[in-house]
């Protein structure tokens, strides 16, 4: 009943199929039982929405995505990063888990899907997407990693939170003393029992993908116990709570009227944020993931897919979806790359909340800010920072995003890192490679109103000592109006040759490329015809 | 092979780091449960206060106040001896928020200090009479920012956010709103202290819960309830030097002497910062009214609403701290402002005639 109709049309297909169906199954259930504590996670302490929507989001989001996204791996639902987006963006305006706060984050979450709309339909608002650079988005994971480490430290030690916000150090300095003075010592051990047997059983290979699981069950367990010889009212461990009344849709409306509006208008750069955040995400864990597995997705079909999800989503209760990289690394792991099961994963989960709901309740809220801490820590990645390290230009930029991420807000840090990146390139740019040898001066760059003043200087200083100046055109790549009215002008004054050592036809492809790198790559391949003409780009 | 031992270096690590921390809460639980425990050194104004008001544990609790005021007092539950206790500490918070009388500065105060920037705010300031202020016949005074009577008033929605806020809200907001601090959690051990003592005074001066008094809050100046001339930053400077600055200092920083703060700052590094309620541009009508009724110290009432409104906007308008919500920029901007201020003020100053007696510039800080 599940499979996809196309099974269903012939028995004996069904049949022959069903080996590789009970794979996939076997890897939906897998995916299920990890997404459940994140999404009501997500949802409840970086959110600050009740649990399902973190689940409906597991639900229909995943649903939504693999049925329009072509890739195998791609397994959407709940994020931390736009989890706590939301958290951070609506604060300031509602009370957590209050009928506004709640229409807000709908409102929210549709204003985003309108946004990445908009980034399905102006193809070149899709591009930026890949000018967005690796540091940048590194520096912000991290950022986001620590951010939400520093954010569960609170409920960590069965504190209340305090709803202003501050910035995330002092409130992080500030919530681990107070968790060393006044926390709930119960709820820290439940917290700790949790994150121990989580960081204990992930050493173990086979078992890695079952972590957070076992993490969970143990932190409830120990939880239970002590309700079963203390008593609830005396820990006074705050848990999941029911989950009883989540059916199979639950429609809902997001946010929108004369009263509210000002709140909305404030809530775009939120929505921007949120957008942003999500394509990103999509967009590069994709790329990733589909090249560990040798595959390959227009990203556009998956910007396209994210944008419908998102402007569905908030009718239905939901949080936003976008890729999960830790999801879609256990994905791989598994070694089944099937739509289907990641279709069936979010099946299964209808089927566990419908069913399980009153084993769900129980889960102390101190575990599950375990696991967010855990994940947290798992998002900094020394392995994926260090190569930023090796290049001052990167250090530069990942560090000011990571920093932007702390002590401005993730809005900021995408600002900062890009316009310090884009800044960056235009300053190489604007640095030609000029070499003088004997009396020709080599041009290795581009030649445009940028880098013009550091041509001209050498230049200037050249022609004072040598005659007869060759200009040498050959790994030049481009030259824009303004760098071809000073050629002229300076041939006429200056006794001066250009040379160009290419062949003509070469010449006129190279002046339609607009960076070198690919030009160099046309070079090489001088004798092939040229790919990319047919590709459909 | 050495990978292996890494990762399992780095696991052990990280449960040392962990077993560590719960070492560490377990002896700061411990520690804070023996201060709970032990007696309190009273400061000498609680001292007297809490005698005045006849603090003892007991059965019950009849009010010495309420009995010389109306000639008989009600019969009310009396206070264990732990109550008595968190009384106690209650007061002292209110009365020296620093701690100066303290053996302990930091956690005989619950570390009241902690949440505080600046080391001049004591919560006596301005709810001044330890929450409690009366003229010399006993009576409550209008605009006194009694504790007692917020107390009395349980839940109040904010005008501002509109939220529904507890007591224990309004206390926490304080934190920020009259200082340039960070808010305590709701469950701590000063929250509570505090909430007990404003308990206790509300049920000393036999005051109704539920009921609005005179002495809650501020008696505050809108615009409207002046001569209408404005609020001018020249005549607030004038009347600021004339009447305040030889106990609040030049630039308004602030008097201390031997390590004791004589007068406290209203700018500078030391003061409220600019998210809080007392701050003109956010709020223009409560600094005003606090002044009217409060300074300067010893001749209350003594200024029009005009000149209240004068000084106020005189005073916002010296540089102080940025809020926590305006962010690193902003921050660093003020920082900057007040760091090169006042001396640039003093050279200024120093150029034309100095209106200032040289003695309260050495006070200065
Ligand atoms: C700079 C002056 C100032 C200082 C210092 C100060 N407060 Fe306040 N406090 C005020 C003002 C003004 C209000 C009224 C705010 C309003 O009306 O919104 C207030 C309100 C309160 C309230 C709520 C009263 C009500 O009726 O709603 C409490 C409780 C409180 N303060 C506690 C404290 C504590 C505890 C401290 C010490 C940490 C403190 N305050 C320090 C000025 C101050
Ligand atoms: C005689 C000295 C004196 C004079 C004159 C004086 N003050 Fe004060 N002021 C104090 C003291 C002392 C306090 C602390 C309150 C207390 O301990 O009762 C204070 C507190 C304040 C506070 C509360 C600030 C805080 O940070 O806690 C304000 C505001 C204030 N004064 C404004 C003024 C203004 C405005 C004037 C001039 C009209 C003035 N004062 C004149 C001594 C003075």
């Amino acid at each position: 009943m599940r499979l996809p109709a196309l099974a269903l049309k012939d028995k004996a297909a069904v049949a022959q199929y069903w080996p590789q169906l009970q794979g996939h199954l076997a890897l939906g259930l897998t995916l299920a039982l990890v997404t459940l504590p994140q999404a009501v996670a997500f949802s409840v302490t970086l959110a600050g929405v009740p649990p399902h929507f973190g689940i409906y989001a597991a639900i229909w989001g995943v649903l939504f995505c693999s049925l329009l996204n072509p890739s195998r791996v791609f397994h959407g639902g709940p994020n931390t990063a736009m989890s706590a987006t939301i958290g951070v963006t609506l604060l300031p305006l509602a009370p957590p888990f209050g009928a506004e706060y709640m229409g807000y984050a709908l409102t929210l979450g549709l204003v985003a899907g309108l946004i990445q709309m908009a980034f399905y339909l102006v193809r070149p608002l899709g591009r930026m997407l890949d000018l967005i650079s690796e540091p940048v988005i590194n520096g912000m994971i991290c950022g986001i990693g620590l951010f939400l480490i520093f954010k569960s430290i609170t409920t960590f030690g069965g504190l209340p939170l305090n709803t202003e916000v501050e910035w995330p150090v002092w409130i992080a300095w500030q919530s681990l003393l107070a968790v060393l003075e006044i926390g709930n010592m119960q709820a820290i051990q439940v917290g700790l029992i949790t994150l121990i047997a989580c960081v204990v059983v992930q050493q173990f290979a086979r078992l890695r993908k079952w972590a957070i699981l076992i993490g969970i069950v143990a932190g409830t367990l120990y939880s239970e116990y002590l309700s079963a010889t203390v008593g609830l009212e005396n820990t006074l461990i705050e848990q999941i709570g029911n989950l009883a009344s989540i059916g199979l849709v639950y429609p809902s409306l997001p946010l929108f009227n004369q009263e509210a509006m000002p709140d909305v208008i404030a809530l775009v750069p939120g929505a921007v944020t949120l957008a942003l955040l999500g394509l990103f995400q999509t967009v590069a864990a994709m790329r990733r993931m589909n090249r560990k597995v040798g595959g390959y997705t227009d990203s556009r079909k998956a910007i396209f897919s994210d944008a419908v999800s998102n402007c569905l989503l908030p009718f239905l209760s939901s949080l936003p979806t976008c890729a999960s990289f830790n999801r879609m690394w256990l994905v791989n792991q598994l070694g089944i790359h099937s739509r289907i099961a990641i279709a069936s994963s979010a099946l299964w989960l209808l089927v566990l909340v419908l069913f399980l709901a009153p084993l769900i309740a129980v889960i102390p809220m101190p575990a599950m800010a375990a696991i967010i801490m855990l994940l947290g820590a798992n998002m900094i990645q020394w392995e994926d920072i260090k190569p930023h390290f090796k290049d001052r230009r990167e250090a530069v930029v990942f560090t000011a995003s990571f920093l932007a991420v702390l002590l401005l807000d993730l809005f900021s840090a995408v600002l900062v890192g890009s316009v310090l990146a884009i800044a960056y390139s235009k300053w190489a740019q604007a640095h030609p490679n000029i070499s003088l040898r004997g009396n020709v001066l080599k041009l290795r760059g581009n030649l445009y109103y940028g880098s013009l003043p550091v041509v001209e200087s050498t230049f200037h200083g050249a022609i004072a000592r040598t005659r007869d100046l060759i200009i040498d055109f050959s790994d030049c790549y481009y030259i824009d109006q303004e760098g071809i009215r000073w050629l002229a002008a300076t041939k006429t004054k200056h006794k001066i040759t250009f040379t160009d050592r290419r062949s003509g036809s070469e010449r006129r492809q190279g002046e339609r490329r607009v960076t070198g790198a690919r030009k160099r790559i046309a070079g090489r391949r001088r004798d092939r015809p040229d790919r990319r003409q047919r590709s459909e780009f | 092979m050495s990978a292996q031992i890494a990762k399992l270096a780095r696991v052990l690590v990280l449960l040392v780091v962990l077993g560590g921390l719960y070492v560490l809460a377990i002896h700061k639980h411990e520690q804070r449960e023996t201060l709970r425990r032990a007696d309190v050194a009273l400061t000498p104004g609680c001292a007297d206060k809490l005698a005045r008001y006849g603090l003892v544990a007991g059965e019950h609790y009849q009010s010495p106040y309420v009995l010389a005021k109306d000639g008989v007092a009600a019969k009310l539950r009396g206070y264990t001896q732990p109550d008595v206790r968190a009384i106690q500490r209650g007061c002292n918070i209110i009365d020296d928020t620093q701690g100066h009388f303290a053996r302990d500065t930091g956690l005989e105060r619950w570390n009241s200090k902690r949440f505080i920037r600046g080391s001049h705010t004591s919560c006596d300031h301005c709810h001044q009479g330890i929450g409690d202020k009366q003229d010399a016949e006993g009576n409550r005074l209008k605009g006194s920012l009694s504790l007692a009577a917020s107390w009395a008033m349980a839940d109040m929605y904010d005008r501002f956010t509109g939220l529904l806020l507890p007591y224990e809200l309004r206390q926490m907001q304080c934190y920020i709103n009259s200082s340039n601090g960070y808010k305590p959690n709701i469950s701590d051990d000063l929250i509570r202290d505090v909430t007990a003592y404003s308990r206790f005074l509300s049920a000393a001066l036999d005051l109704k819960i539920g009921n609005h008094y005179d002495e809650q809050g501020v008696d505050e100046i809108a615009a409207s309830a002046t001569v209408k001339q404005g609020d001018d930053y020249i005549r607030g400077e004038a009347l600021y030097k004339d009447k305040c600055q030889s106990c609040h200092g030049r630039q308004a920083v602030g008097t201390v002497a031997d390590g004791r703060v004589i007068a406290p700052a209203l700018a500078g590094p030391n003061a409220w910062n600019m998210q809080s309620r007392n701050y003109f541009y956010y709020v223009s009508t409560i600094l005003p009214g606090f002044i009217c009724r409060n300074m300067p110290l010893g001749q209350e009432n003594t200024l029009s609403n005009q000149e209240c409104r004068d000084i106020a906007y005189y005073i916002s308008n010296l540089p102080r701290p940025a809020g926590d919500r305006q962010g690193p920029l902003i921050a660093l901007q003020n920082q900057f402002l007040m760091a090169v201020m006042p001396p640039l003020m003093r050279l200024t100053e120093s150029q034309t005639k100095d209106p200032a007696p040289a003695q309260h510039a050495a006070g200065a800080r």
